[in-house]
């Protein structure tokens, strides 16, 4: 069986609560979706899409569930008054921008707005040009994880006592969690970090992050490792290309207190030798020798790895509506519990008055 | 009670991608023993900032915010005498956590098999860059190597701009959070079924996973910088002063009227160039520059209180200084003050909910080999001399 066959969710979908249904979803648990914002393909395969919601039907739904996944983005969503009365058993997480009743309580709030309070905006990008956020939606994703830890939480704890109970996640203090560097660092340094581009700021110098080969990019740094470092000058000796390189007493220094004009020396002679060479050919140094070297993969390079195809992770997603299929990501770990694949379908969302009800009942 | 009370975690990893799991567990009431030792120091333990002296290897304030609640012992597990100990820990857990390099684990004779031997149940949850099999199983890395491989990086930064990596390992974040998951799902499945099992999590596949809408969009090849793929303005402008900037995120009409009414140009809204979402999308970059100029003389929280009073989605953009003293989080209890014997007072990231009947409780990490006494007398039942014959010996150091 899988690790949570049998389980009941239903999700109110606003996308501070999507992933985490998601997660819940690849882990074997039955999960209905209901809301208006729920047609995104990476989010919603996988799970029963309800419309036309009645709230007498999806209390009802809801006093069967194990899980209710509320999310209140907008702050607005379907009735379903206190539903732990019918249901003592249900974990009830409430996910919201804010805390229910702190300062901001009730501003509205978007991925983008989230990320620009976590404090990593503000480290994202280039001096010079203004913060950026990552790819994709960070906010929400967080959030989503923190959803998925909170539901399986309040099973856990419901094997103790008995009963469920309601658990309010924050989408800005789920995101600010992903920030572990800026707030730290401010309070023990007083140092306040911004953007320095590719360059990783440690002690007296910065070092760079990605260089160029010769056919596209790879990420390494310079950093206080002295076997790594002997490791990838001895091939560069080998290639005859290391020049002064060569002449330095790894154990015996650090990086990070090196100054500056050094370091760029050192990282020109780096640099030469990266973009001599493609990326399969350091990529096959990095992982022989232990550089820590990394190739930096396009989306296409990431669906065709032949080392993620191994592992199942991309897995056919077909769209009920419009028939195509989309390699989507899919197992979330290997584990050694039953394997059986949630359907990979986003199905046509069905009126909460058609739907059959949950399996088994 | 907390929502993991007598749960038993014993944890060999260390530096930051399996710790942050094993943080999640213990702050939920869990008992987490951290098997450390001074012969192969934690490297976060080593990690700046530091509170004094960073050869105090209790110093570190980057492990203890990643260390909160936990144990620690020390046992020198290149030592047979020490993976003995071990085992005796093992006996006792319901969850192994590792994060070790491949093969390690077997290698001193505490593989997933070795672990069943002592305990049929036990689950085991390693976390690494590449996961244990398939062609990268060997790959020795870090947190941006998982940046690398999942298509952050090459997705990160301005449309047609180099790959960008952030000076933080966004994967040694959101493997751990994944690791917590699948440790919880893993006792669930356990407690009814009887059965153990060891999961493998690595940092690429959580990060593929977190971008999935990219990879939902086949033809999407350029970065996406602050654009949102129908909001618009959706951005990053400047506000008064140095380095204050505001995110404004336009959902619909009613905001975009909103944004032009709170920034006093009213007749922006009526401008027929940015009467629909579509028009204001197609015409985002020029749009921009109007926000901005218009956003340039306002104080960065003044307008985003107005702008949210609105209804339109807006916050300034804060550095570490504003996060540490930010109302709401403070509020919310996402800071928690602990104190520790090196470190003193100090500010903790809490998880980041409330739960109603068993909240969670921050304590401060543990000084290395902090409970050495507790855990090999009271908990294994040890003697002293034995202890001291093996503390003497470098097994237990």
């Amino acid at each position: 069986m899988t690790m949570l066959e049998g389980i009941r969710v239903v999700e109110l979908t606003d996308r501070l609560v999507d992933f985490g249904g998601r997660m819940l979803a690849e882990l074997g648990a039955e999960v209905v979706s209901i809301g208006s914002d729920n047609g995104t393909l990476a989010w919603q395969h996988g799970k029963q899409r309800l419309t036309d919601i009645d709230d007498d039907r999806l209390c009802s739904l809801i006093a069967e569930a194990d899980i209710l996944l509320d999310g209140r983005r907008k702050g607005t969503g379907p009735d379903v008054g206190d539903p732990t009365t019918a249901n003592p058993r249900l974990v009830h997480v409430i996910a919201r921008p804010f805390s229910a009743d702190g300062p901001y309580a009730g501003r509205p709030a978007t991925d983008l707005t989230l990320m620009a309070l976590s404090g990593l905006m503000t480290v994202i990008g280039d001096p010079g040009k203004p913060p950026l956020r990552l790819p994709g939606e960070q906010a929400y994703a967080l959030t989503g994880i923190q959803v998925a830890t909170a539901a399986l939480l309040g099973l856990r704890a419901r094997r103790t006592t008995g009963k469920g109970q309601r658990i309010d996640v924050s989408a800005f203090q789920s995101a600010t969690l992903a920030n572990y560097r800026e707030a730290i660092m401010y309070e023990w340094t007083g140092r306040i970090g911004h953007r320095t581009g590719n360059k990783l700021v440690r002690g007296k110098s910065g070092v760079r992050q990605v260089w160029r080969c010769a056919d596209g990019y790879v990420t390494w740094s310079m950093i206080d490792n002295p076997g790594m470092m002997r490791s990838v000058v001895r091939i560069m000796a080998e290639e005859g290309v290391a020049g002064e390189l060569t002449e330095i007493d790894w154990d015996n220094i650090l990086v990070a207190d090196t100054d500056q004009d050094t370091i760029e020396r050192w990282q020109d002679i780096f640099a030469r030798f990266y973009a001599a060479h493609n990326k399969a050919q350091l990529g096959e140094w990095s992982l022989k020798n232990g550089w820590g070297l990394s190739v930096i993969a396009d989306l296409d390079e990431v669906r065709q790895s032949e080392h993620l195809a191994a592992r199942g992770l991309f897995v056919p997603v077909t769209d009920e509506a419009t028939g195509t299929e989309t390699p989507l990501p899919g197992p979330l770990f290997r584990h050694g519990a039953g394997d059986a694949a949630p359907q990979r379908r986003l199905k046509q969302p069905v009126p909460i008055a058609r739907f059959d009800g949950w399996s088994g009942s | 009670m907390g929502a993991l009370d007598g749960l038993k975690i014993a944890d060999f990893s260390w530096v930051g991608a399996g710790p942050r799991a094993t943080k999640d567990l213990a702050d939920n009431g869990a008992t987490v023993i951290k098997i450390e030792s001074r012969k192969r120091l934690d490297l976060g333990r080593r990690s700046p900032p530091f509170a004094g002296d960073p050869k105090d290897h209790d110093g570190s304030a980057f492990f203890a915010q990643t260390n909160t609640s936990k144990k620690s012992v020390t046992i020198n597990l290149g030592d047979p005498r020490g993976v003995d100990v071990a085992r005796k820990l093992v006996a006792w857990a319901d969850v192994v956590v590792e994060n070790f390099g491949p093969g390690y684990m077997e290698r001193i004779g505490l593989g997933f098999d070795e672990l069943k031997a002592i305990k049929p149940d036990i689950v085991l949850v390693s976390v690494s860059v590449a996961g244990r099999t398939g062609p990268m199983a060997g790959f020795r890395g870090y947190g941006n190597s998982a940046a690398a491989h999942s298509g952050h990086a090459a997705m990160t930064g301005w449309p047609g701009s180099d790959p960008h990596m952030p000076p933080f390992a966004y994967g040694d974040v959101v493997a751990p959070m994944f690791a917590t998951v699948a440790t919880l799902a893993a006792l669930e499945h356990r407690d009814r079924t009887g059965e153990g099992q060891h999961v493998d999590a690595s940092q690429i596949e959580p990060m593929v996973h977190v971008i999935a809408d990219l990879y939902a969009e086949p033809d999407l090849t350029e970065k996406p910088g602050n654009d949102d793929r129908a909001m618009a303005p959706h951005g990053v402008y400047p506000c008064s002063g140095d380095e204050n900037w505001i995110a404004i995120a336009v959902e619909d009409d009613a905001q975009w009227r909103a944004l032009c009414s709170t920034l006093g140009d009213d007749a922006l809204a009526a401008d027929p160039a940015y009467v629909t979402a579509a028009d204001r999308h197609g015409r985002r970059e020029t749009l921009d520059a109007t926000i901005g100029a218009l956003t340039g003389q306002s104080d960065k929280t003044d307008l985003a209180e107005r702008l949210a009073a609105a209804g339109v989605p807006a916050a300034p953009v804060l550095n570490g200084k504003e996060v540490l003293e930010d109302p709401e989080l403070n509020a919310g209890g996402h800071f928690q003050k602990t104190q520790h014997p090196v470190l003193g007072e100090s500010m903790m990231p809490a998880p980041p909910m409330h739960l109603s009947d068993t909240p969670w409780r921050v304590g401060p990490a543990p000084l290395l080999g902090e409970h050495n006494g507790e855990i090999f007398g009271a908990l294994l039942g040890m003697d002293e001399t034995e202890i001291a014959r093996l503390a003497e010996a470098g097994v237990l150091a």
